[in-house]
């Protein structure tokens, strides 16, 4: 449920934007494409990282 | 049969009082309100009421407050680290508002407030509205390391760059979907269950396995009592692990 929700998330926040891209600068259809290909990336980017596939970077800042 | 099968029927709201009209829109104080400011009243009574004479041995519901504000104090520094007392009050508001509202929709009957996308997501947009605020405010410019992963080699930044903006957008989204689709899909799930109980029984002979669905609907409860705090429980962390971005940006 964890994982399929980020993956969700991911491609309709990609869809979203492209729409308004297309809808705000009249680039029908283009706009739409690449951020859906992109919001599908960022889909499989957000279950890798919850899922810890991702190397994680050193948190420097983080105090404990 | 009299017994009501369709197991959306209860999502429906209902206005209570109506205001009037705003355009086509009714304006009305629904009972979904209704059970939020129930909650708001429980959670009171929890917290001011129950703590008001402050005995060092604490009562019964004095340390049932004290346990929740403890648990809740340690996600929040565990997630978020040095910092983040100050989102203290946010986060034990956040988690303690969807767990009433959660507890009060597994009462038989009641209306379960989260099962509506809506509420969930201006929940989601008031955590990324405080992440965005308090970001710039604290570090002005240098809030935008957020979207700049360290450690990844030059011909791939522009790429991450993208994706970790899709990413950022993507995150009230994903927290208002994963606690509104929980909460819708088990009470489906509980009602469908429940309705194969009265269906067996009217046809007859098939009576005799009708036990078999009432047993799964008490199992399907408890595992909702599980997803009801969970889902709460969910909703803080990933809050506190999203304002700990606005707290130490670029990771």
């Amino acid at each position: 449920m964890r994982l399929s929700t980020e993956f969700i998330a991911g491609v309709i926040a990609g869809g979203i934007l492209g729409w308004m891209f297309d809808h705000y600068l009249g680039t029908k259809p283009w706009g739409m494409i690449v951020l859906l290909m992109l919001g599908f990336a960022t889909g499989i980017y957000n279950v890798m990282r919850v899922s810890g596939s991702l190397p994680r970077a050193p948190t420097k800042n983080r105090d404990p | 049969m009299a017994v009501k099968m369709d197991p959306i029927h209860q999502f429906e709201l209902k206005p209570l009082v109506s205001f009037g009209h705003i355009g086509n829109q009714e304006i009305a104080f629904t009972q979904s309100a209704l059970y939020m400011f129930s909650a708001v009243g429980i959670i009171a009574l929890i917290t001011i009421v129950a703590t008001a004479n402050r005995s060092v041995v604490p009562g019964r519901m004095q340390s049932m407050a004290e346990i929740f504000y403890d648990f809740i104090g340690s996600t929040l520094r565990q997630s978020a680290g040095h910092g983040s007392e100050r989102f203290m009050p946010l986060i034990f508001s956040l988690f303690m508002f969807v767990l009433v509202l959660n507890m009060l929709g597994m009462i038989p009957y009641a209306f379960a407030v989260t099962s509506h996308i809506i509420v969930t997501f201006a929940l989601a947009l008031l955590v990324i509205g405080t992440v965005i605020v308090y970001g710039f405010m604290a570090h002005g410019t240098g809030f935008l390391k957020v979207f700049v992963p360290s450690g990844v080699p030059g011909w791939l930044m522009p790429m991450i760059v993208a994706i970790e903006i899709v990413s950022f957008i993507s995150r009230p989204i994903s927290l208002a979907v994963r606690l509104f689709a929980n909460v819708l899909a088990g009470h489906i799930a509980l009602k469908i269950f429940a309705g194969f109980v009265p269906a067996l029984l009217a046809a007859g002979a098939w009576g005799i396995i009708s036990p078999l669905p009432l047993a799964l609907s008490i199992a399907v409860t408890a595992l909702e009592f599980l997803v009801a705090g969970l889902q709460a429980y969910v909703f803080a962390t990933l809050a506190s692990i999203y304002l700990s971005d606005a707290l130490h940006p670029g990771h």
